[in-house]
């Protein structure tokens, strides 16, 4: 009892933070029920007098087309991470044999995605871009997400294969394995969690991303869906309960990817850590 | 990927040395941008900026995090308290910047309405004061990024072995004194990393700024990340946004030089 007792500020503090923590959460939803009327003239704690969020959707998806942004991201987010986790489980493996000796720009490589500031190369490839005829193209997209992704992908595929024991490898060797074989049938079917990781963390961060599509995008068929958001909110102004409803909207693919994959974020992040 | 990355990085440095509006032929100005950048009081604002978004990160979601993780860790509830404070992470930063946007908006915002319903006589303007708007900020970069740095500390009390703890407890030291001489030192993996991801994530935090206040009003909340897109897709001044950029990758470099350093020589290891 006493120990119970003794854990009430603790109790009381973690209440507080949790409260402050479900508030915007709380409000965001409350204010998507509402319709523009409701928001306007009520308090931000009263419910409002109509169930208004199917309104509000069709709004949000007929005014500012938010629908075909959003298969332009889950296309981006898909195909990205499909061709980073191919590239990125061949280059691991290949590393992890071969023990190349290449280290500098392996490490090059790998903090290029990883800690470097994005705008260490975001003049060069919008360039690059314009010239290529790559600018404002879905293919275009899809390459430079790809590209970004790799670093992370690699360093935690590298990392996992590293702890695959060497005795295994040895011994489909003497079955008379070559590499690719090896590869195959050895590596890819113990590849699932650092798969797992890479897809959660990559998906969500394709899906999250804004500045690579507001700088290298500019139509409504290319553009991805966070900067459509970005800027349907625009400086203060905008229809509050229309965006809201657009945040919970774009908000439902990486929450449901949390979800399934939950267990695979921690994961990742001892992974990420532990090298 | 090389292509894509490596090279660009290179190109950007080159750039940097040049005069060159996106168009045109760049012209060749030697060190100007650079020289420009330690004269230019909009870039001395958003280094101050970018400085106290560093601080500030450090101060909140580090610590924050070391601490909410500490309370939580074996308290009945320790799962709903864990998944509340891990729920912002499971959405964007564009997302977050708009749901704080209306957290803050002065007439129908919630925090002037939760204000005036404790009966303060209180209305602020979260977001178009100055210096208030970066703090503004900073608030809703502190409830998304918490929970990682929870999940992170948590996982490093996980392992931390019980006889040490336990053995420290029978010697008598009180639970403040067995986290500070047992537990922290243990935890040190964690924090540097923790710590270093800290400090570089706040300095290239660009969505939460562009979404919240565009950098505005008047370039009064910007960092560094916010001053080089507008220079270079704004205005136009590719090569003093690349030298910018360049600026930023040194400071990042240069701060997560021991944690690299320490990453690497483990990696050796595998060669």
């Amino acid at each position: 009892m006493k120990a119970g007792l003794r854990k009430i500020p603790v109790y009381t503090i973690l209440v507080v933070l949790a409260f402050l923590w479900l508030l915007p959460i709380v409000s965001t939803l409350l204010v998507s029920f509402k319709d523009p009327q409701d928001f306007v003239s009520q308090k931000f704690y009263q419910m409002p007098t109509r169930f208004f969020l199917p309104q509000n959707f069709t709004k949000v998806m007929t005014t500012y087309r938010l629908g075909a942004h959003f298969v332009n991201s889950l296309l981006y987010a898909a195909a990205g991470t499909a061709v980073v986790i191919v590239a990125a489980s061949m280059a691991g493996f290949s590393i992890v044999r071969l023990r190349p000796k290449f280290n500098f720009l392996l490490f090059l490589i790998i903090y290029s995605g990883t800690l470097f500031p994005f705008q260490m190369y975001l003049i060069p490839v919008y360039r690059l871009f314009n010239t290529l005829g790559l600018y404002d193209t879905r293919i275009g997209m899809v390459l430079i997400y790809s590209a970004i992704c790799v670093p992370f992908s690699l360093f935690v595929y590298r990392g996992f294969y590293t702890t695959i024991p060497r005795e295994i490898e040895e011994a489909a060797k003497l079955d008379g394995c070559g590499p690719v074989r090896s590869f195959l049938s050895v590596f890819i079917p113990q590849s699932l969690p650092p798969t797992a990781v890479v897809a959660l963390f990559q998906a969500t961060w394709i899906w999250n991303d804004l500045l690579f599509g507001m700088v290298l995008s500019r139509t409504q068929n290319v553009r991805p869906i966070m900067v459509a958001v970005a800027t349907m909110s625009g400086y203060g102004g905008g229809n509050i309960p229309w965006i809201m409803t657009a945040v919970i909207f774009t908000s439902i693919p990486t929450v449901l990817l949390f979800v399934f994959l939950r267990r695979f974020f921690i994961q990742g992040m001892v992974m990420s850590v532990s090298g | 990927m090389v292509v894509l990355l490596i090279v660009p990085m290179m190109q950007n440095v080159y750039y940097s040395f040049f005069d060159w509006d996106g168009l045109g032929t760049p012209v060749f100005n030697g060190l100007k941008n650079y020289a420009s950048l330690f004269v230019d009081r909009l870039i001395a604002g958003s280094m101050l900026n970018t400085v106290l978004w560093v601080v500030f990160t450090l101060a909140f979601p580090a610590m924050g995090g070391l601490l909410v993780a500490v309370f939580v860790a074996g308290l009945r509830g320790e799962g709903t308290f864990k998944s509340i404070f891990f729920i912002p992470l499971t959405i964007s930063f564009v997302a977050t910047g708009t749901i704080w946007t209306y957290m803050f908006s002065r007439e129908l915002g919630v925090l002037n309405g939760m204000f005036k319903l404790l009966g303060l006589p209180v209305k602020l303007s979260w977001l178009t004061s100055v210096p208030l708007n970066t703090y503004s900020m900073l608030i809703a970069w502190t409830w998304q990024q918490l929970g990682t740095n929870m999940v992170m500390f948590l996982m490093g009390l996980g392992t931390i072995p019980k006889d040490p703890v336990e053995a420290c407890l029978i010697d008598g030291a009180n639970k403040w004194q067995t986290f500070v001489h047992v537990k922290f030192p243990m935890l040190r993996p964690i924090t540097t990393v923790v710590i270093t991801m800290a400090m570089v994530n706040s300095f290239k935090v660009f969505d939460i700024i562009y979404v919240m206040t565009r950098g505005g009003p008047y370039q009064s909340s910007e960092t560094l990340a916010v001053s080089m897109f507008r220079e270079t897709f704004t205005l136009f001044h590719m090569g003093y946004g690349a030298a910018i950029s360049v600026l930023l990758s040194v400071i990042v470099i240069v701060i997560s030089a021991a944690y690299i350093r320490r990453m690497s020589k483990r990696d050796m290891l595998y060669y």
